[in-house]
């Protein structure tokens, strides 16, 4: 009923444009799923605004659509680099988000990208002023993938001056999980207007300006907006980043702490969240529970609130840091609605055959997506206030245990009776390979851009 | 360490989790004893009421109002654990602590009254002067000061117990015997 309610409240209040709104801000992603990344540099202004003309012929609107072919499809962003080399007049440039201008690169240090994750370390081009333009395919099969990329392929014909700069390719692997074994992507809010229901029944739908520029947020405002209006609304803020796993490390250290395979998976459990077939451990916090995991009705209705102190799932868990849902409600300084994130990962690299515990030289990892209205507030709030640090739970020495950028000073508590077990000196099961932020504007915008006559 | 200035933030200095949080008002001609009146009547609300250790916003150390130079100017200072910029629209969106910005803050030049929360962040931001210096005594959030005082409490009740000593024997509890003689 909950559900139902929500559902209605989603479709009806706010006349979202869902006709100039690229599909890939809003469109859920299909499992399973193949996609295609691809870095472009414009060399060529003029060169530039032609392959965003071109581009319009075959991005969609987030518009729901019957035709089958449209389940896959394409979205393009630029980076603050690319909107120069297209000739966006200075003050627009200007209009943009602080963070957005400064690139993902610059702020490393105060996104926990250092050491080995640092920019210096990073795959080029990614973090570099090359990168201008990133066009991502998503598909739910290999068939409908390829006709989007040669469409997009014959978008780059013969147009000197825009450079194919990189490529990435991601699927879903034959488990359904990430390379550490997990079902992911189960959590999204709701988005008012937007027609689609959120995962969790509890949770009321979140106002669209949380992520797509032009609509009320949930501060009640206007999220700041790029200029010229024809530029800004529509459009959503990207966060891209390659996220290598170590996944025979992270193998390794579950088996050592723990004293058997049925051990390692709680342990597992208890630092995600989540089991591993994604049934969580606050419905589920004995044992893994594969019926409740794949139930989309199911798996992502609960709140934190019966669990405070965290002995079905610890405060520090990566799911729960990620999204604390009611866990701070008592405290006073959040509020979790603005700090909502969509989600749009995807996985490459094959995966590590099962039971391997040394790792094999291959590349392996998450293409971590973001979509927003709020680089800072939201995905650089996440990253920074939740997931590499633990002031918020009361333990500021530790990050999150699997995606947090550990260098073994910090720890990992699970709550447990008589005695909570204390893990320390956790090293990092993650590495940055690379990021870049975008925005990913409207199709008019789009217009606008590839009409540019500066 | 203090966190570097940049184009996004303007953090105050920090020890550790902490940071100070400082600003500083100019009161509208004319109210300053509307002011004095509402900080008074702030003083005796749950949370402000001395004793009561329990403000709206749990990260928190302490807040005080000050009245200086004749009562026309106010300056608002407190310790807050995390980057405090961080979690302004957080404030800003929060119930309590609008209300209370409200019944003090109305009495401030540049105030315009809720709910223009663009007008009110701009007022904040700039009402902001980071410290010239910063120290604490005590490492720790205010969540974790909790839980220590929660752990002292019970340990005080086991020191009361007549089998404490006995108790406290065993190999494991000798960090806590060694405290248990003062």
């Amino acid at each position: 009923m909950a559900t139902m309610v929500d559902n209605l409240t989603a479709r009806q209040s706010i006349n979202l444009e869902l006709d100039d709104i690229q599909s890939g801000a809003l469109h859920e992603r299909p499992s399973p799923y193949v996609g295609t990344y691809l870095l472009l540099r414009i060399d060529n202004r003029a060169a530039g605004r032609e392959l965003v003309r071109r581009l319009l012929g075959i991005v969609d609107s987030a518009r729901p659509s019957t035709d089958s072919a449209r389940d896959a499809w394409i979205t393009v962003a630029f980076t603050y680099e690319g909107l120069k080399a297209l000739g966006v007049p200075q003050d627009s440039l200007d209009s943009f988000a602080p963070e957005f201008k400064q690139g993902m690169a610059a702020r490393a240090a105060e996104l926990g990208d250092v050491g080995e994750s640092s920019p210096a370390h990073w795959e080029k081009p990614l973090g570099t002023p090359d990168v201008h333009v990133a066009l991502a395919a998503l598909s739910p099969d290999s068939t409908r993938l390829e006709a989007t990329l040669a469409r997009a392929r014959r978008a780059l014909e013969e147009l000197a001056g825009v450079t194919l700069i990189w490529r990435q390719d991601c699927y879903q692997l034959p488990t359904g999980r990430t390379s550490f074994g997990f079902k992911d992507g189960i959590g999204q809010p709701a988005v008012e207007g937007s027609g689609i229901a959120g995962s969790n029944p509890n949770e009321a739908p979140i106002k669209a300006g949380e992520f797509i520029l032009g609509y009320p947020d949930e501060t009640a405002g206007l999220p700041p907006m790029p200029t010229p209006d024809v530029l800004g609304r529509n459009g959503t803020y990207i966060v891209f980043r390659k996220l290598h796993t170590r996944v025979a490390a992270y193998r390794r250290y579950l088996q050592a702490k723990a004293k058997d395979r049925e051990g390692a998976a709680l342990l597992g459990a208890k630092m995600v969240g989540r089991w591993q077939s994604g049934a969580p451990l606050v419905l589920s916090p004995d044992r893994d529970d594969p019926e409740l995991g794949a139930d989309p009705h199911r798996n992502n209705d609960f709140l934190y609130r019966d669990d405070l102190r965290g002995f079905k799932c610890p405060a520090g868990a990566h799911a729960r840091r990620a999204n604390p849902r009611d866990a701070l409600d008592n405290d006073g300084s959040v509020n979790v609605g603005l700090h909502r994130m969509i989600r749009r990962g995807t996985s490459y690299g094959p995966m590590l055959p099962e039971g391997v515990l040394e790792e094999d030289g291959v590349d392996r990892g998450i293409i971590f997506v973001f979509a927003g209205a709020h680089l800072k507030r939201q995905f650089e709030f996440v990253k920074t206030q939740w997931l590499n640090n633990g002031i918020f739970i009361g333990v500021p020495i530790d990050k999150d245990p699997l995606a947090g950028p550990n260098d073994g000073s910090g720890g990992f508590t699970v709550p447990e009776k008589p005695i909570r077990r204390r893990l320390r000196n956790l090293p990092a099961f993650v590495v940055t390979r690379g990021g870049e932020y975008g925005f990913a504007p409207g199709l008019r915008a789009l217009r606008w851009l590839a009409e540019l006559e500066t | 360490m203090p966190t570097s200035l940049t184009e996004t933030t303007r953090p105050g200095l920090s020890v550790g989790p902490t940071s100070e949080f400082s600003l500083f008002f100019h009161v509208k001609l004319g109210q300053e004893e509307g002011l004095r009146e509402a900080l008074r009547a702030l003083q005796d609300t749950p949370g402000y009421r001395p004793g009561d250790y329990g403000m709206a916003v749990a990260t928190i150390h302490e807040a005080r109002f000050v009245l200086f130079d004749n009562d026309t100017r106010l300056a608002f200072v407190t310790s807050f654990d995390g980057p405090w910029d961080a979690y302004m629209e957080d404030f800003f969106t929060s119930g309590p602590t609008l209300a209370l910005f409200d019944v003090i803050f109305r009495h401030v030049e540049g105030y315009e009254g809720l709910p223009d929360l663009a007008a009110l962040k701009a007022l904040i931001y700039g009402a902001q002067e980071t410290a010239a210096a910063y120290a604490r005594n005590y490492g720790g959030t205010v969540m974790e000061i909790r839980k220590q005082q929660r752990v002292n409490d019970a340990f005080q009740q086991v020191l009361d117990d007549p089998k404490a000593a006995e108790a406290l024997q065993h190999r494991a509890l000798k960090p806590l015997l060694d405290e248990a003689g003062a």
